[in-house]
Parts: C-alpha cells; sequence; structure tokens
C-alpha cells in the first residue's frame, strides 16, 4: 500500500511527472503535503499544455477524504479523474465531524487570504485550542504564521499556490500534531532573490530567506515573515521544511527525525512548505 | 463615505468600516500587504485634509488579527512618513488594542526602529516600539500627568532643565506628545501633553 505524504513525495515525484498515468489506486493513506503536491504536479502540467490521468484510490476512506478536503475541486482542473471499480465516487453523507482545519484551498489573491485567516479562526477553538491546548497567544500565533507564509506564495512565487491544514494523532508520540501543507509551482527562492543576492544553489536561497531574513524587496519592514514563522514553529516545537528547486532545507525538533540538508533531489519548481505542530 | 469621526482635534478612523469599504468583503482581520497598503492609502488621502495638530485614531477594536504584513503597511509605514513630515505636524495614536495585536504591531515597529502610542481595549496607554528607557521614563510621566511643562519634569525627576527640556522636545519630534504653547504668570511656555 502506498502513502503520499513529504516523506515518499521524493519516491514518487519523479515517476508521477513522467508518466501519462498517476495511479493512486493503491493509495492507503494521504496527508495535505500529498495532495497539495499532487494539485502543484497537475499545475506544473497544464503550464505545458498536458493533462494527465489520475486513477483513483480503491479505498472508500482514502477517497472520502480527498472529497472532504475539496481535493477534487481542484484536481478536476487539472486531470482525468479515473474511478476504480469498487465504489469509490459512489453518493455518501459528506462527514462535518472530522479533523480538517483547512480544506485545500487556492492561494491567488490577498482575499484568498482573508478567507483562509478567517476559516481557521472558526475552527481555532475546535482544534487548536482542544486538541493542540493552545492559548490564545499560540493561536494568534499560528494564524498570523499561516498568513505570512501563505501571501509568499502571492508575493514572490509569480503563480497561484495551494494550501492545506489537517490534525493527526500521531500514535508513536501520543500526541496530536497539526500538519500545514503550502505550495507552488513558482519562480522558487532561488530566483525570487536572485536580484539582491549572490546565490550558489537552492539550499543556499532557503538558508538566506529562512535563516537570515533575506526578500526580494529591499525596503525597510521586508523579509519579516518567513522570520516569524520560523521563531514561531521553534517556540511551539514544531517542524519546518522547505523545499524549493532540487533542496529542501529543515528545523527538525528533538521528536522527528529527518536531514536538516537535502540536494540534489528531483528537480520540481516553485516552494513547497510542510509545517508539523505537535500538542503542548 | 467619510470614516473619519472628529472629537477634539482627534479624528477616528475605524479600520474595521475601513477594511470593509476598501477590500469589499466581511472580514474582519487586517492580513497580506496588499490589503494594508490599501487601507493605509485611504487614511493618507483622508488626513491630508485635516489641520496641522490633529490626532489621528487608529481604531482596532473590532479587528480580529493583524498580522506582521499588514502592521508594517499601515502603521509602521503611516509612522514612518509622519516623522519624514510628509502628512504635516499631525499624531497617531491606536486604539482599542487587544494584547495580540499591540505585540503583531509591536514587532512591525520595532523593526524600522520606530514607535508609536496605544491605547489598549482597557483604556490603559503604553508606547509601542523603539524608545529609549530615558524617553520611556518622561513619556510614562506625561500619560500619568496628561500634561507637563519642561519645569515640571526638572523638578519631579530631579534633572537638569535643558535635560528635561531635550527629552521632551525629542518625544514630541517622535509625535508622542503634543506640544502647545502657553501663556503663564512667567511668561510663554512649551506645555507637553498625551494625545
Amino acid at each position: 500500500m502506498i502513502q503520499i505524504t513529504e516523506d515518499s513525495f521524493e519516491k514518487i515525484l519523479h515517476s508521477f511527472i513522467h508518466s501519462e498515468k498517476i495511479d493512486l489506486t493503491n493509495v492507503s493513506f494521504i496527508d495535505p503535503y500529498g495532495m497539495v503536491g499532487l494539485l502543484e504536479i497537475g499545475e506544473l502540467c497544464m503550464l505545458e499544455d498536458v493533462r494527465k490521468t489520475i486513477i483513483l484510490p480503491r479505498s472508500d476512506e482514502v477517497y472520502r477524504y480527498l472529497d472532504r478536503m475539496d481535493f477534487f475541486t481542484f484536481a478536476k482542473r487539472y486531470f482525468y479523474l479515473e474511478h476504480t471499480s469498487t465504489g469509490a465516487g459512489a453518493k455518501y453523507q459528506r462527514s462535518s465531524n472530522s479533523d480538517v482545519l483547512l480544506e485545500i484551498t487556492a492561494i491567488e489573491k490577498a482575499n484568498d487570504i482573508h478567507y483562509i485567516v478567517g476559516k481557521v479562526t472558526d475552527r481555532a477553538e475546535a482544534i487548536l485550542a482542544t486538541h493542540l491546548h493552545y492559548d490564545d497567544r499560540a493561536i494568534n500565533g499560528f494564524i498570523v504564521s499561516l498568513s505570512e507564509i501563505c501571501q509568499n506564495v502571492i508575493e514572490h512565487s509569480e503563480n497561484r499556490g495551494f494550501v492545506g491544514i489537517q490534525k493527526y494523532r500521531y500514535q508513536n508520540l501520543g500526541k496530536n500534531v497539526v500538519k500545514i501543507a503550502v505550495m507552488d509551482v513558482g519562480i522558487g527562492f532561488r530566483k525570487s532573490l536572485s536580484h539582491r543576492f549572490r546565490l550558489r544553489s537552492d539550499i543556499d536561497a532557503i538558508d538566506k530567506a529562512l535563516l537570515h531574513g533575506a526578500s526580494r524587496y529591499d525596503d525597510e519592514g521586508r523579509g519579516h515573515g518567513l522570520a516569524g514563522v520560523r521563531k514561531f514553529v521553534i517556540q511551539w516545537q514544531g517542524m519546518l521544511s522547505i523545499r524549493s528547486g532540487t533542496a529542501r532545507l529543515s528545523l527538525i525538533p528533538q521528536w522527528a527525525r529527518g536531514r536538516d540538508q537535502e540536494r540534489n533531489l528531483t528537480f520540481f519548481p516553485g516552494s513547497q512548505i510542510n509545517i508539523l505542530l505537535p500538542e503542548m | 463615505m467619510v470614516q473619519l469621526i472628529q472629537l477634539n482635534n482627534m479624528y477616528k478612523f475605524d479600520l474595521h468600516k475601513l477594511l470593509h469599504e476598501e477590500l469589499g468583503n466581511n472580514f474582519k482581520d487586517l492580513v497580506t500587504r496588499q490589503s494594508g497598503q490599501a487601507i493605509r492609502e485611504r487614511i493618507e488621502r483622508d488626513i491630508e485634509r485635516e489641520p496641522d495638530g490633529s490626532v489621528i485614531s487608529l481604531d482596532f477594536s473590532k479587528i480580529g488579527v493583524i498580522d506582521y504584513s499588514c502592521a508594517d503597511e499601515i502603521v509602521a509605514k503611516l509612522v514612518s512618513r509622519l516623522l519624514s513630515g510628509e502628512y504635516g505636524c499631525k499624531y497617531i495614536l491606536l486604539e482599542g488594542l487587544n494584547e495580540n495585536q499591540r505585540e503583531n504591531i509591536a514587532v512591525a515597529v520595532e523593526r524600522k526602529n520606530l514607535a508609536v502610542m496605544a491605547e489598549m481595549k482597557d483604556g490603559s496607554r503604553s508606547v509601542l516600539g523603539s524608545l529609549n528607557s530615558y524617553l520611556k521614563d518622561t513619556l510614562e510621566f506625561i500619560v500619568k500627568k496628561k500634561k507637563a511643562t519642561s519645569k515640571e519634569l526638572s523638578e519631579a525627576k530631579n534633572i537638569e532643565a535643558n535635560t528635561s527640556g531635550t527629552r521632551l522636545l525629542n518625544l514630541h519630534k517622535k509625535r508622542l506628545v503634543k506640544r502647545a504653547e502657553e501663556v503663564r504668570s512667567e511668561g510663554k511656555i512649551w506645555v507637553y501633553e498625551i494625545l
């Protein structure tokens, strides 16, 4: 069975980009990073005038989850959707009782950020306060970080993007964890910063933006959005990873595993951000 | 439609109403640089008409979240341009803030080494941003007394008259206190008062 998450994304990215059909038949689990990643593959193909086919999961549970996250709303713009035989696609009652903090949402204009912030604020009490034990100040930090990271898509990518947020129960940690995925297939960190900085690589560009507050704009007060996000994630012992081009830079807390720098990955344009925040 | 409410030379902007008018949506949060820019430009257009000495009050009481980018675009840029003399001799006061808004705005103004007066929802006043300890102390003195002269500050803090005068003048230059000339028995003197 296949899981589509950040961990497996590198393995599947290469094959998904190069095959005509993206076969999700045996997918048993998909998280916001996986969903948003698939949509961005679709966006990338659309930019190249290619429309691939997605063979939808056999698992009814996965299918329902994709629907609950509004994945199909966007997927049908990019892909031909091919159903498998076992009842997926049949009518069913869409559950309103879920741990979805934000369905897959497009980021194209400022009003989208207002919508995202409004929606997450409405659900913050039910998920962030109840399951993550965030107080009012932490919820504010969460929402501001989300706003800053989403508006980077509008400000810097020169393309549209997607965001999705979901709460999970991590059995091995015995904790609830919220996963945020924000992606675009725009110009990426290196190109965005290249007018102002001499950059040797994608990792260098991500490093400059995340750790040194570099911005493509030279006016004072810029470049602090991502720095604020980093501060928030560290404060709440979260994990943050930014992938752009062929590299990924991650801030990894003690409870998680992974490499803080990865290079020579399969080229994927734009930026792909994953944030995991555990309950306190 | 004019958002300004005039009260004793104070011009109040209801940011919630402004948000609806400028962006045409029903949201209550001040987020994104783009939205902040639209709101700031509207405020700039409106305050142009107001006379020197006016206090421009930005009312946050019906606002939800304000993010760093929007705080930079609205508050930090307004204060920065106010200090460079773009709007004449006016003052800015933030009103109706909650703790989270106060914190986010403070980050934005601090980054530009600026300071702005703020009144919280409970009516308490404090300065947000960067201000050295001497000026902070002087400002607290004026907030407590509502108004003060150089002589009063000098006596209360046991400092030289020219030192107290310089401190008050510096607070005025930062547009954190108002300054008015008064004729008293000892002659004309400058009186510094809270916004």
